[in-house]
């Protein structure tokens, strides 16, 4: 008899991450690639990597988290028994890892988000609002400017002494003073590390702006990856900040251990990396609204639409929506 | 004979019907509704406004443009504290350089704080009609008004708890009835048959449930399209949704007399427009254990862009979170979506290890 498996998987904006866990959390199988702006083919390409790292006589998935930017999107696809906001998916894959953590501070690729918790509890959160200022897309198109690899950024930020003082408050800013200051012949390293500054400045003055940040600090999101952002956070909160090995994977971890306490269950297998899927942007028409629908398409039949505003959307697809369920 | 005028106010949540009932009641004129917000008013508004100026301007911009296209004459533009003051002799500028011919009514003009200055700037709408008549009906819409508000305020906090689905229903029927009241008997038995339907619906309510206040700048809280139906989210997912801030409270009703002095401890001054009454709404939520607070605002509101520090205060004082949402002309709620599920989720769970 096969033991029971969970499945959390993460589709941010920039990256894609899964794990499978056990009934006591232990890690199954973890991957973690691009999104390259294709959520399905991503979460597709990740299914493939996960059943070959998969003993799948031993293990039965019986449950599956989505969660990130797409979780919808990708809920629907893989059949998800729990689609959950990502705020919430890491607040419980930190908080269960690390019980005693007081504040979580979590980097992503195209936001940013500050979590505070007591006694193992999410009591307040903030996540960036109007600016991408500080994340991870601005470090990406930073290297590229540079002409390094954003993974090798944090080496460079290590070896400077004395990092340039950058603008931190718009990354439109941020990035002519950059330029300037390259013009002006400052050495690789000390730009590179006056970068990493930047994103922390920017990060504390809006995400944490009049939070309390109490120790210990976890750190995670993939700029966690980036030692430079880390040593620029613990000389700027002053007390020691904390990244864990998997703490890229969070998020993903977050939503299997909720799919793991829900009580849904629902057999998942591997089918669904050989179908094939389309969304569609509708318009519904149905008033001046012109309400963006997204519908998706699993071999060309209707499984699932949103973004409608009022029931005048949802009884146009619906019926397209039954329709396909009964035949 | 001359024909009557074509009056038109801006969209602004559903206090419309008061204005039509003053208009038609009391000045003997013809009200237009403009259709209701939408992306196109929004689309509108933001294309002949000055680009930074705050969502509130642009939308109802917009709603002057639908409301001169639907065949009015007439605009009106209420005054405000803060930059709203100004929005009507801007509007109305944009207006005529856009090529429309009509009359404006710009209340702020004649906001010298004496009531039958009010009256005195809507007597053009109709120059020969009674002013009894007029003074009349504007108190007869104040009823109205405050009817809406009590309903209004009784379906948030009630109709995410509402199995059957019904509360819906009262609502839109309450709603039309207003529209359509012709005299105050109408509007006392539309309010009546609108309470006593809410009350013959058994709720299912638990003995303790998650109450969130809402404060924030007078039009983006006030209106639901403007915030992306933020109320109506909240309460489906199973919340008790409370908003003191409209304009019952804020113009009608006395209230407390001074909030300045009451909020002593987190702020001396008034920082303009709604700021005080949002910084005394949150302390009075917070006083009667309130499970979150959000704050609505549009992008670039001054007195609330102020007040944030002081909210942040507040929260840490009495343990309350606070959600900060800041509103520009959005087409997606995919982002308000994860922001608000995200705090749900945190204040049940706060709540749960409470019980």
């Amino acid at each position: 008899m096969a033991e029971n498996a969970f499945l959390g998987i993460d589709v941010g904006s920039i990256s894609t991450k899964a794990v499978i866990i056990d009934e006591s959390n232990t890690i199954l199988a973890q991957e973690y690639i691009w999104t390259e702006g294709n959520p399905i083919g991503a979460v597709k390409r990740l299914l493939g990597h996960l059943e070959k790292q998969f003993d799948r006589t031993a293990w039965q998935i019986v449950g599956v988290g989505a969660t990130g930017s797409a979780r919808r999107l990708v809920g629907s696809i893989v059949g998800a028994t729990v689609v959950k906001n990502e705020i919430t998916a890491h607040a419980v894959g930190t908080t269960t890892f690390h019980p005693e953590v007081r504040t979580i501070l979590e980097i992503g690729g195209q936001d940013s988000k500050i979590i505070l918790v007591e006694n193992g509890i999410a009591v307040d959160y903030a996540m960036n609002t109007l600016c991408a200022a500080g994340t991870g897309a601005f470090l990406t198109s930073q290297a590229r400017r540079l002409g390094i690899e954003v993974e090798e950024m944090g080496a460079y930020a290590l070896r400077s002494s004395h990092p340039t003082m950058i603008a931190a408050r718009c990354t439109v800013f941020a990035e002519s003073d950059l330029v300037h200051k390259i013009q002006m012949g400052h050495p690789r390293e000390d730009i590179i590390a006056g970068v990493c500054r930047a994103v922390v400045s920017n990060y504390i003055n809006n995400v944490g702006k009049g939070k309390k940040i109490c120790s210990p600090v976890v750190f995670q999101g993939g700029v966690s990856k980036n030692e430079g952002v880390v040593r620029a956070f613990e000389d700027l909160l002053k007390c020691p900040v904390l990244v864990d090995e998997i703490g890229h994977l969070m998020g993903a971890m977050g939503a299997a251990i909720l799919a793991r306490r829900s009580l849904k269950r629902t057999v998942f297998d591997f089918s669904v990396g050989n179908m094939d899927f389309i969304t569609r942007e509708r318009s519904c028409g149905g008033c001046s609204n012109n309400c963006e629908v997204i519908c998706v398409y699993r071999d060309g039949k209707m499984i699932d639409f949103w973004g409608n505003r009022c029931e005048r959307g949802a009884a146009k697809l619906g019926g397209e929506l039954s329709e396909n369920s009964r035949g | 004979m001359r024909q009557q005028r074509k009056v038109a106010l801006p969209r602004f949540g559903e206090y419309n019907c008061a204005l039509k009932y003053i208009v038609e009641q009391g000045f003997e004129a013809r009200c237009i509704l403009p259709p209701p917000l939408s992306r196109r008013s929004e689309d509108l508004g933001a294309r002949n406004s000055p680009d930074l100026v705050c969502t509130p301007f642009k939308t109802t911009l917009g709603s002057m443009i639908e409301a001169l296209e639907s065949g009015a004459d007439t605009i009106i533009m209420v005054p405000g504290g803060c930059r709203l003051n100004y929005f009507g002799e801007l509007q109305e500028q944009i207006l005529r350089d856009l090529g429309y011919t009509f009359d404006f009514i710009n209340l702020s003009m004649y906001n010298t704080g004496k009531k039958t200055d009010i009256l005195k700037a809507l007597k053009v709408m109709n120059p020969r009609c009674s002013m009894v008549k007029a003074g009349k009906a504007l108190y007869d819409a104040a009823q109205m008004v405050e009817h809406l508000d009590d309903i209004t305020s009784l379906y948030y906090q009630n109709c995410g708890f509402d199995p059957t689905g019904t509360y819906p229903k009262i609502y839109r029927k309450f709603l039309s009835d207003m529209y359509a009241a012709h005299s105050l008997s109408d509007i006392q038995e539309g309010f009546r048959s609108a309470n006593h339907a809410f009350a013959d619906v058994k709720l299912h309510k638990p003995h303790n449930p998650i109450r969130i206040g809402l404060i924030g700048d007078y039009f983006t809280v006030m209106d639901p399209f403007s915030n992306l139906e933020l109320e109506q989210k909240l309460a489906d997912m199973g919340v008790e949704v409370h908003r003191l801030m409209n304009v019952s409270n804020d113009m009608l009703r006395s209230g407390e007399k001074n909030k300045q002095a009451s909020i002593f401890r987190f702020s001396e001054y008034s920082m303009g427009a709604s700021s005080t009454t949002d910084i005394w709404q949150a302390q009075y939520f917070a006083e009667r254990g309130f499970d979150g607070l959000i704050q609505v605002k549009s992008a670039f509101c001054m007195p609330e862009t102020d007040i944030m520090p002081v909210l942040a205060n507040l929260s840490e004082t009495y343990k309350i979170p606070v959600l900060y949402l800041t509103y520009d002309s959005q087409t997606s709620d995919v982002g308000l979506m994860t922001r608000l599920e995200a705090f749900y989720d945190m204040v049940d769970m706060r709540k749960k290890v409470e019980r």
